[in-house]
């Protein structure tokens, strides 16, 4: 009885995940082998690693992939403190918090590259209104889609305005799921907030976090909408990220071996960062269950 | 409730007889081929540029020959993957495709040729040979049709230029009259005068973001100074070697001239397409721009513009000096030699091998592209069509959109242009994003200011030697041979 | 008490300053799709008639079809999303139930045996047998899985994969930028419509596949939170009645985890409906959807902002209606507290 009940519930989705991305990932392997360009037509060659060694050997790919971490890690850390600030106030029962709740996953649902588009406007150095602003405070043309640190700055805006909503629903949803019991033996030991913050709330949300942040990492991974709209690459390839830098080589150079390397390298790169990710975080979690 | 539902069968019946005679009734119209039951899938960019277009020759296809017309639409940088990654897997997805000349040598061998009859119409005859001739051309074989016309024009602020006080401060500065600049250094010298930035007015605007078209104006200014005219087709490579020729002196020079017009413009330029330097003019914001006919077109539109009236058109700005690759030296002219660049070249139409109705797709190329629907075309604000043929360039067409001095001199500037005998041609190769990525993003940085001009070029100029050679040097020398008509 | 307050507006204070900060942008998109041209490049305006004439020159542009079709795909993103939405969690939170409360051991020898059972029968059936491309596969897929089920329950040496691992490689489906798998799914789709004459290129079906099996991940991961969050007390009462495991699943699991089901539900729409790449590679002129059209908005010869404003709001309107009607059903964890 249990048999054939666990194999119901798990095969259709196996299934489904086998079919349509199993041919894509043994293709991919199997192009990065090969010296495999579509224009002009070369007829494709094996050439073992050469492909995987041209590309450790390129600077821009090292500073590419510089460039997205540096990226990945500061707005995600932004989106998790943000986010589950905001879970926790709206959790709280504030004022206006039907209001809220629908307005905050907006940015979440809108179109990566309407989003950047849209921000793009807003940065721009001469129509935009936040140019109004920072002149109004006596910075007048700000260059915040052409100078570095300033580019940066604007990535992460984007990038945190419009995923912030992802950590805050599923906060809340997390607060949600919590047994109100144990908060109620708190407050009858009158335990301060921030005692039940770090005490209760914290740890037994955790396994969340670690997948929320988890998930939000390898998503911000695959940043390109917002980089190609805004900056193109930014100056040189200075904000470049490592999707953008594929999706130059693969759909407008049409380097598909080459391509395929660097998404296969970047798969590997996840995986091990996942790997030591959840290697370090399990035994916490462990802890706490 | 009985009448209501008699009534009701009655008049379904009634629609559904008279439709059924009205859709047996398509007759194609006399001398027309007969194409019922024929389906055209035509890949374009998302509208209303050249899509409309597209649409306005298939709306008058459909009635001439019965056949339907279904014009599939896309985001401009994605068209170029979708075409290749469809003909790579042989699908028949699309049996027009509408692109960008660059594209060409890629394309080339998923295209099928233009047959011999279109070629003896009088309407081929009113196609400019520019286009005619080399444009449509590839490898020998016609396999496209022009179905726009591209360059740049030089604009300029009617009102500012004739302003009296402007006129006379300028001629006090500089010791001679305020004209239309003939050279770069006029050109600069206009700007410098009228960049006053505390005033709301700058010197130019021009496209500098990285996949922003910022290398077409790039170009526009490397012609001037590399488009030798006893050296036909030696402004992007050695014609004979293939070996880059982007970072000599020329080249240089230009790329000088560029970082002077990145000064000049208003702030955060550098992250300008070439659509906000059309907003950018028309807004009233530069004395001068260059640009494709857009500008044009926008900045006399009351409704688009600040300065419906006074928009200005010219050839751009040419050199008494260019590098000559064979001596190595700068030759000096008598005269001004202008080197109008045909920027981009203008969108093309073409059918694939794999379509199954090739002829009814010749037909309606040839249909959409005629004489009376091209003109309507060019004349529509929306359309995204500049002329391209000697009929576009009436000027009882244009006179009921611009004002007369501007369509004057519009259609002169866009007329002289191609008809001058030192047109300078865009490059076409196969790999073209690979070379121009490359350049792109050393533009960039040389305008950030962080690498020197000439250590820019020349690292362009190495990659593109180690490109050409990756993909085979003799080809790549043969398909530049035969894109600058060698 | 005092702390209490403090509290109080500093919460106040944050949930406004992120409101304001959300909502600009979205004032800021609504108020540019009325603008004619000379609005936006006189410079920023911010209210109408009084920075500037409102028009509804872009409105009436986007619904005449010269800037593409927003009718035929706006339903086609409906359908689709909508679809695959549903599939991918239903699917989904079966498959993530499964991981939690049932012990999984995969051995690793028999994935070996997969792919190379896989590779020998494809290569027989295209060498051998000279089927064509795709029922080669399909044959040598089922080849593979069959055998190493079969394998795995036959005592191999060798590590063994437990759920955690399991629920690992479903995540890192998701790894990969999309870019070759993109191109990859083309040739198969068009491949499969070649051989066999289904047609997966420019359907329902192939999409709607695509994005089952890309939003599958996410909702494993997700969900296999929330379930293991769930006292599992409950649920062995029930066992212990005889009650069926379908009828736990669906009558006391799924409305014990409704907040996170919500939740999960909730993304998995956003996901599809904006995904951009898939939409744009597998589809052509039947089954395009919005994000495609949206962004070409942004044609190569100037960014059009009115243009872009009016598609982003007709994008974003029915999502809109979705979080609306989702965020009803999230409102109450007394839920939870109640039924213990």
């Amino acid at each position: 009885m249990r048999d054939w009940s666990r194999h119901v519930f798990i095969w259709p989705a196996t299934l489904v995940v086998l079919l349509v991305t199993l041919f894509p990932l043994v293709y991919t392997l199997d192009l990065s082998f090969q010296n495999s360009r579509l224009v002009p037509p070369l007829p494709p060659k094996y050439i073992g690693l050469g492909n995987y060694t041209k590309l450790f050997g390129q600077e821009r790919f090292w500073s590419v992939i510089g460039n997205t971490s540096i990226f990945v890690f500061v707005s995600v850390t932004l989106q998790y403190v943000l986010g589950f600030a905001i879970a926790l106030a709206l959790h709280s029962k504030v004022a206006g918090e039907k209001l809220y709740r629908i307005t905050f996953l907006l940015p979440m649902l809108m179109t990566p590259i309407a989003v950047a588009l849209l921000w793009k406007t807003m940065f721009n150095q001469q129509f935009g209104p936040l140019n109004q602003v920072f002149t109004f405070f006596g910075y007048a043309n700000p260059p915040f889609l052409t100078e570095n640190i300033w580019s940066y700055g604007s990535l992460i805006t984007v990038e945190v305005w419009q995923w912030t909503p992802f950590v805050i629903l599923m906060m809340l949803a997390g607060l949600q799921s919590l047994p109100t019991d144990i908060f109620e033996a708190a407050r009858l030991e009158n335990a301060s907030s921030l005692q039940m913050f770090l005490g209760i709330t914290f740890p037994m949300l955790l396994p969340l976090s670690a997948a929320v942040i988890f998930i939000r990492i390898v998503e911000a991974f695959k940043i390109i909408d917002t980089v190609y709209i805004m900056t193109g690459g930014g100056p040189g390839i200075a904000t470049e990220t490592l999707t953008l830098f594929a999706y130059q080589e693969g759909l407008k150079k049409f380097n598909l071996g080459y391509t395929s390397a660097i998404s296969f390298l970047f798969l590997v790169f996840i995986i091990i960062f996942g790997l030591i990710y959840m290697v370090i975080l399990k035994p916490q979690i462990e802890k706490r269950r | 409730m009985k009448k209501m539902f008699a009534g009701f069968l009655a008049s379904a019946t009634a629609a559904i007889l008279t439709s059924g005679i009205a859709a047996a009734q398509c007759k194609p119209q006399s001398g027309m081929p007969d194409y019922t039951g024929v389906t055209i899938n035509v890949g374009s960019q998302v509208g209303p540029f050249i899509a409309s277009a597209m649409k306005q020759g298939g709306d008058s296809w459909s009635k001439a020959t019965c056949g339907k017309v279904q014009i599939v639409e896309f985001p401009f940088g994605e068209l170029y993957p979708k075409y290749l990654t469809a003909f790579a897997a042989g699908e028949d997805a699309f049996d027009v495709i509408t692109f960008a000349p660059a594209w060409t040598p890629d394309l080339a061998p998923f295209l099928s040729e233009m047959p011999s009859k279109m070629r003896e119409t009088d309407a081929w005859q009113d196609i400019h040979p520019t286009y005619r001739d080399r444009l449509m051309v590839w490898e020998g074989k016609h396999k496209s049709q022009t179905i726009d016309g591209d360059l740049h024009t030089l604009h300029y602020r009617i009102d500012l230029f004739e302003d009296p006080k402007e006129r006379a401060a300028f001629k006090a500065k500089y010791g001679r009259d305020l004209v239309v600049p003939r050279t770069w250094d006029e050109y600069y010298e206009v700007a410098e005068f009228f960049h006053r930035p505390n005033d709301g007015i700058y010197g130019v605007t021009e496209a500098f973001a990285r996949g922003g078209q910022q290398f077409w104006f790039y170009f526009t200014h490397a012609a001037s100074y590399t488009n030798h005219p006893e050296n036909p087709g030696s402004m992007f490579f050695d014609p004979d070697t293939m070996d880059a020729q982007v970072n000599n002196p020329g080249w240089v020079k230009a790329l000088e001239d560029y970082i002077k017009s990145l000064k000049l413009a208003p702030p955060g330029a550098l992250n300008y397409s070439s659509g906000d330097t059309r907003q950018q003019f028309a807004g009233g914001k530069t004395s001068m721009n260059f640009d494709w006919g857009d500008t044009g077109t926008v900045g006399t539109d009351p409704s688009q513009s600040q300065i419906p009236g006074s928009v200005g058109s010219d050839l751009t700005p040419g050199s008494t000096t260019i590098w000559n690759y064979k001596t190595k030296q700068w030759d000096e002219f008598s005269r001004v030699i202008h080197s109008p660049f045909m920027a981009f070249g203008g969108w093309q139409a073409a059918v694939p091998e794999l379509s199954e109705d090739k002829e009814a797709a010749w037909h309606y190329v040839e249909h959409t592209t005629n004489i009376e629907n091209s003109s309507i075309q060019a004349i529509t604000g929306g359309s995204g069509v500049n002329p391209y043929r000697y009929s576009h360039f009436s000027k009882d067409l244009w006179e009921k959109k611009m004002s007369p001095r501007e369509a004057n001199e519009y259609l002169t500037a866009q007329r002289d242009s191609l008809g001058a005998t030192n047109v300078a041609l865009d490059m076409r190769l196969p790999g073209y994003f690979s070379y121009t990525e490359i350049l792109e993003i050393e533009l960039t940085r040389a305008l950030a200011g962080e690498i020197s001009p000439q250590e820019a070029l020349d690292s362009v100029a190495s990659q593109w030697n180690e490109l050409t050679d990756e993909f085979g040097r003799d080809s790549q020398k043969a398909a530049y041979r035969a894109s600058m008509g060698l | 008490m005092n702390k209490n307050s403090n509290q109080k507006i500093i919460t106040q204070i944050l949930c406004i300053a992120w409101l304001i900060f959300t909502l600009f942008p979205l004032y800021w998109i609504f108020v540019t799709s009325f603008k004619s041209p000379i609005a936006v490049t006189g410079g920023p305006t911010y209210l109408p008639w009084i920075d500037f004439e409102p028009t509804l020159n872009a409105w009436s542009d986007a619904f005449s079809g010269s800037r593409g079709d927003f009718f035929a795909t706006f339903f086609n993103s409906v359908w689709i999303s909508i679809a695959a939405s549903l599939i991918a969690v239903v699917f989904g939170s079966m498959a993530a139930y499964a991981l939690v409360r049932f012990q999984f051991r995969v051995k690793l020898l028999a994935g070996i045996v997969f792919a190379s059972c896989g590779m020998g029968s494809y290569l027989l059936a295209k060498e051998i047998f000279d089927w064509k491309d795709t029922t080669s596969m399909g044959f040598a897929f089922l080849c593979a899985l069959i055998l190493s089920v079969i394998s795995n329950r036959l005592p191999l040496p060798g590590p063994v994969l437990k759920n955690n691992d399991v629920v690992f490689w479903f995540v890192s489906q998701r790894m990969m930028p999309p870019i070759v798998s993109a191109f990859a799914l083309y040739m198969l789709y068009s491949k499969i419509g070649k051989d066999s004459g289904i047609r997966l290129l420019d359907s329902f079906a192939g999409l709607t596949l695509c994005y089952v099996a890309f939003s599958l991940p996410l909702v494993v991961w997700l969900m296999r939170d929330f379930f293991e969050s769930l006292p599992v007390e409950v649920e062995e009462a029930a066992l212990v009645d005889d009650v069926p495991r379908w009828r736990i699943f669906l009558e006391i699991v799924i409305p014990m985890a409704k907040p996170g089901l919500v939740a999960v539900t909730m993304i998995t729409i956003g996901f599809v409906w904006n995904e951009f790449l898939f939409a744009l590679i597998l589809t052509t002129g039947d089954w395009q959807t919005l994000p495609v059209l949206l962004s070409g908005q942004n044609s190569y010869r100037g960014d059009e902002w009115w243009a872009i404003a009016v598609a982003n709001i007709i994008a974003i309107a029915p999502m809109l209606i979705i979080t609306i009607l989702l965020g009803r059903m999230m409102r109450s964890g007394l839920m939870l507290g109640s039924i213990r």
